[in-house]
């Protein structure tokens, strides 16, 4: 007897589980916008604040009255699918969307993701916006991805260049967890640190990611006396324990990273020896936010009770995804005709003050324009606020 | 060198810690428990809001964790653990409930305490320098004694107290210890809850230096099942053992192969591996068929 | 011909009519066509499954296939790549690297018995992984990535499988081939089972030391039975680093071993198809349960929990019970 309730209730359960959750929207014609990334176990907070912006400005739009893609108006639906930072997963959410007759999709997050997900893309008509900086990704013969932020190898002779010209940095230090893309992120960033005349004295210290003393990993680096210490490709859950224990160990130096971080965790768990970190973000620091990145930040802040910095990049896929459909509107079935737009398109940004424009871009790194133009913000950590250190902007 | 083996020293008790709670569960009920690292994770939220976000009392914080972990544990063992072991007709099918469980508590983790890294101010502030050549802050230091106390309260537990007997005669040997009267269900209980308050209670201890972050509970698990082989299966005295072993050999490995970059940590596994191989039962367990 | 005989293929019959034509006309006239990877994911990870069972059948915890599949795609994708040879042939030899290895690492290891084992294959995922991270061959962190499809197979001239990149619609294409290669795994699993290699793993499972007393020899026996599991992995592999057309160290990793363990569990350590309905099961329950969102992982979580509640033996376990009460 009790062996049958148990039965009921997991057919009951079962039962739940396969009724659809559609949210009941408007009776605007709905425009499915689609997310393949990671947003369960330890890499969660990447995919988290990728689908969580895209559902804050879906949430906005539809409010609004949705948005308006040549004649018809649509209300816009993310479909989100967890890959759980497996490339087998993200193939099979490539294919949730294309079975959902999705076009545009964001994400995945991860280098092995992304690039499992092409042959999917390509074969299903799909444009992609991975946060991942193979340049195979992007450059031909691929042509659906999208390289949804800055990339390293960009931000990253930037930042030096800076902190060179800036603060007489002469030697700098790289250190990276034993995994795919800190590792290419950290080769990249000597190449291109080497370019501009910098000695690495320490190019070859890793660490287990769920390394929960870094003490032993960083001494020996500590060593070299760098004058920079970049944690290439850094988590926003490492980042705090590296800066904590490079400074307890008496580090004196200048520590930066080409990932975008967010600052109530560095608050949190670094404190005040957070003083000084250089980061990449998006446009939320007070000097260049817009009015409508404020508000994004407020709605944000309202719908999951609290921001995440690295939302301020990630923001952005969508807007570029909706901007570029509304420029040429039969793109909406047809990702060729998205791709031809692509290369000629151009708008306000509307999340940054002053002139900057949406465009994409990426002609000196991947040879055609499959990149969008997020503003290179870089941010420095003052006394638990992020403030902007300079703003640059990507070919 | 003085460096490397104060690192050890530190890396060593928290592993110590986190590896009793495991090889005691193991011990009584010989169940690999994959959802340690995740019972270590909510020890560790646990102490950031009581800690963190309300400001109460740090000793205070670590309690609650404790005591939240205690009767999860004991909840787990009651109505999961307990009725499968009994009606599972090999003991390893526990490792898919376990498995489970494990993904259960993440993704009540994930709901409750939200996807970020979290951390709570320090506890002491300050760096203890002897000349350059040990370097470690003060909130280690007292974590790192906080830690040793606790695995020796917890060893004088285990010898001189009723409970610690009655646990001992059950780990060796479940059917006798039945026949001496131990009530084998109830211990099993009591058991399991206190290997699950060890996890809480070094979640919360390590919460103040290495924050905590839903990420951290499956890595931690299969650390900890490490310090067990290397210091042999269900034995207490190992999982100490193990525990500053693998501490150890950590500090020295990172130490001496750092100059050869990516392949360090590849040698440390296969340094383990042939370790194990060489000396399957660890160094102070019995062999297990 | 006994009853018994005649239901088991009549079974045999239903099941292969099912996976290679109901289902694709199923799948044709619901449209679902996504479908076909999430099936041929299934069809392939039960494969590697298989091999995991099949340690378990000598009474060992294989915690280490995820190393196997990993050194699996690697050759294929080495050899498809770097030598240029077709992927037909590097399927098999994937296969037999990965059994190579593990009889030279299960000289030493097989030794070991119940954690001791498992722990030790646990790490061994890693090593891997660390490993293909670090060699030059593998392309270290960057991965190989853009490997072709896989080309046309003909023997005289005659075209056994055509070219992948020809086909109009290649998923079905790596169906049809997943759920062969399934086929295939499991009537061999089958047969080993029955035969007297099983029955001497059986009396292995049971009590190693009386086995070898009887004359078993068990050194020789359990590296066997290591490799062959292991050339499951590799295959198994091999076909999905085909399919990703790219290969990282983070394409199999701890969590995948972890994975093919319970697949084993939850199928049913006692029976040949345990790991087949325990990949189904738990791989296709997670895609099923995505309009969940963000409760996706406590619903199936819950629902595993519960299922292990009932079936603390497995799912097939459940004919088991069946077959009892009749009896008694």
């Amino acid at each position: 007897m009790k062996r049958r309730n148990l039965f009921t209730t997991m057919a009951a359960a079962l039962a739940l589980a396969t009724v659809p959750a559609t949210a009941a929207l408007a009776d605007n014609p709905v425009l499915k916008i689609g997310f393949v990334g990671v947003t369960s176990g330890p890499a969660a907070a990447w995919g988290i604040s990728n689908q969580r912006s895209m559902e804050t400005r879906a949430a906005w739009l539809n409010e609004i009255g949705g948005y308006k893609i040549g004649d018809v108006t649509y209300d816009i639906e993310i479909v989100s699918f967890d890959d759980q930072k497996d490339p087998k997963r993200a193939i099979a959410g490539m294919e949730k969307m294309a079975q959902e007759g999705i076009h545009y999709v964001v994400g995945p997050n991860v280098d092995d993701g992304a690039a499992a997900v092409r042959p999917v893309a390509e074969a299903n008509g799909i444009i992609y916006f991975p946060y991942a900086f193979p340049k195979a990704l992007y450059t031909a013969p691929a042509s659906n991805a999208v390289l949804g932020m800055v990339a390293n190898y960009q931000s990253g002779p930037a930042i030096y260049k800076y902190l060179k010209e800036e603060k007489g940095v002469k030697t700098v230090a790289f250190i990276a967890a034993n995994e795919s893309d800190p590792l290419s992120q950290r080769d990249s960033g000597l190449v291109a640190a080497e370019a501009l005349g910098l000695e690495a004295v320490s190019a070859n210290v890793t660490y287990q990611v769920d390394t929960t003393d870094f003490t032993p990993v960083l001494t020996p680096v500590i060593r070299t006396r760098p004058d920079l210490l970049v944690l290439s490709g850094v988590t926003p859950a490492n980042a705090p324990q590296l800066i904590r224990s490079a400074r307890e160990l008496g580090f004196q130096g200048l520590i930066s990273t080409e990932t975008a971080q967010d600052a109530q965790v560095l608050r949190e768990s670094a404190g005040d020896l957070a003083n000084g970190f250089i980061s990449v973000g998006g446009a939320s620091t007070p000097e260049i936010a817009s009015d409508m990145m404020k508000e994004f930040v407020a709605r944000y802040t309202e719908m999951f009770g609290e921001y995440n910095d690295e939302s301020n990049t990630k923001v952005y896929a969508l807007e570029y995804i909706l901007a570029t459909l509304a420029e040429n509107p039969a793109a909406i079935n047809d990702v060729e005709a998205f791709k031809q737009t692509m290369d000629t398109f151009e708008v306000p940004n509307p999340y940054m003050k002053g002139d900057a424009v949406m465009r994409y871009v990426g002609m000196s790194s991947f040879g055609q324009r499959r990149q969008v133009a997020v503003p290179l913000v870089v941010n420095v950590f003052q006394d638990g606020e992020f403030e902007t250190l300079f703003v640059a902007e990507v070919d | 060198m003085e460096q490397v083996v104060a690192n050890g020293i530190y890396l060593g008790s928290q592993y110590a810690m986190i590896a009793l709670g495991l090889t005691l569960i193991f011990a009584l009920m010989n169940v690999l428990n994959f959802a340690h690292g995740q019972m270590y994770v909510i020890g560790g939220f646990v102490t950031y809001t009581f800690y963190g976000q309300f400001q109460m009392p740090f000793l205070l914080a670590l309690l609650m964790s404790c005591l939240t972990l205690t009767v999860l544990g004991a909840l787990i063992e009651k109505f999961l653990f307990g009725p499968v072991i009994r009606r599972s007709a090999r003991e390893e099918s526990t490792m898919l409930l376990a498995a489970g469980i494990a993904f259960l508590l993440d993704a009540i983790i994930l709901l409750v305490f939200g996807e970020k890294q979290r951390g709570v101010p320090k506890i002491v502030d300050g760096v203890f320098n002897w000349d350059f050549r040990i370097i470690m802050p003060y909130d280690r230091i007292l974590i790192c004694a906080l830690a040793i106390l606790s695995i020796v309260a917890f060893i004088t537990f285990m010898q001189f107290s009723r409970t610690g007997r009655a646990l001992r005669a059950l780990a060796q040997d479940r059917d006798a210890a039945q026949l001496m009267g131990v009530n084998v269900n109830r211990y099993s209980m009591i058991g399991f809850a206190l290997g699950a308050m060890l996890a809480g209670l070094v979640g919360g201890l390590l919460v103040t230096i290495t924050g905590v972050n839903l990420g951290m509970g499956g890595p931690t698990s299969i650390k900890a099942f490490l310090m067990v082989m290397i210091g042999g299966a269900g034995v207490i005295s190992g999982a100490i053992v193990g525990g500053f072993i693998l501490g150890m050999l950590e500090a020295v490995g990172l130490a001496v192969l750092s100059q050869y970059g990516d392949i360090t940590y590849l040698v440390i596994f296969v340094a383990l591996m042939i370790f194990l191989t060489i000396r399957p039962q660890g160094l102070m367990g019995k062999p297990w068929g | 011909m006994s009853r018994a005989a005649i239901y088991r293929l009549l079974a045999v019959a239903v099941f292969l009519v099912a996976i290679f034509w109901f289902i694709p006309f199923l799948i044709d006239v619901t449209g679902r066509w996504n479908f076909y990877y999430t099936l041929t994911s299934v069809a392939l990870l039960s494969v590697a499954s298989a091999g995991v069972w099949l340690t378990f059948y000598i009474g060992r915890i294989n915690i280490g296939q995820g190393a196997f599949a990993l050194i699996g795609a690697y050759v294929s994708a080495i050899l498809v790549t770097k030598a240029g040879i077709s992927f037909w042939y590097s399927l098999p030899l994937a296969g037999l690297f990965a059994g190579l290895v593990a009889v030279l690492i299960g000289l030493p290891i097989l030794r070991l018995k119940g954690v001791y084992f498992a722990m030790i294959t646990l790490v061994l995922t890693e090593v891997v992984r660390l490993a293909a991270l670090a060699l030059p061959i593998t392309n270290g962190a960057k991965g190989i990535v853009s490997i072709p499809l896989p080309s046309e197979l003909s023997v005289f001239d005659i075209t056994i499988i055509p070219d992948f990149s020809t086909i109009e619609n290649p998923k079905l294409a790596f169906y049809y081939t997943a759920c062969a290669l399934m086929v295939i795994c499991f009537a061999a699993m089958y047969r080993i089972v029955n035969s007297r290699l099983g029955q001497l793993c059986r009396s292995m499972q049971q009590n190693e030391e009386l086995a070898a007393s009887v004359g078993v020899n068990i050194a020789y026996l359990r590296v066997i039975v290591f490799a062959i599991s292991s050339f499951l992995g590799g295959v198994g592999g091999a076909m999905f680093g085909a399919i990703a057309q790219s290969v990282y160290p983070s394409s199999f990793v701890v969590k995948d071993s972890i994975d093919f363990m319970l697949n084993c569990f939850l199928g049913g350590l006692g029976y040949v198809f345990g790991p087949m309905l325990g990949t189904l099961t738990l791989y296709f329950g997670w895609d099923l349960l995505f309009e969940l969102g963000k409760y996706q992982l406590l619903v199936y979580s819950s629902v595993l929990i519960l299922l292990i509640l009932v079936l603390p033996n497995g799912l097939l376990s459940i004919r088991l019970n069946r077959f009892r009460r009749l009896r008694s």
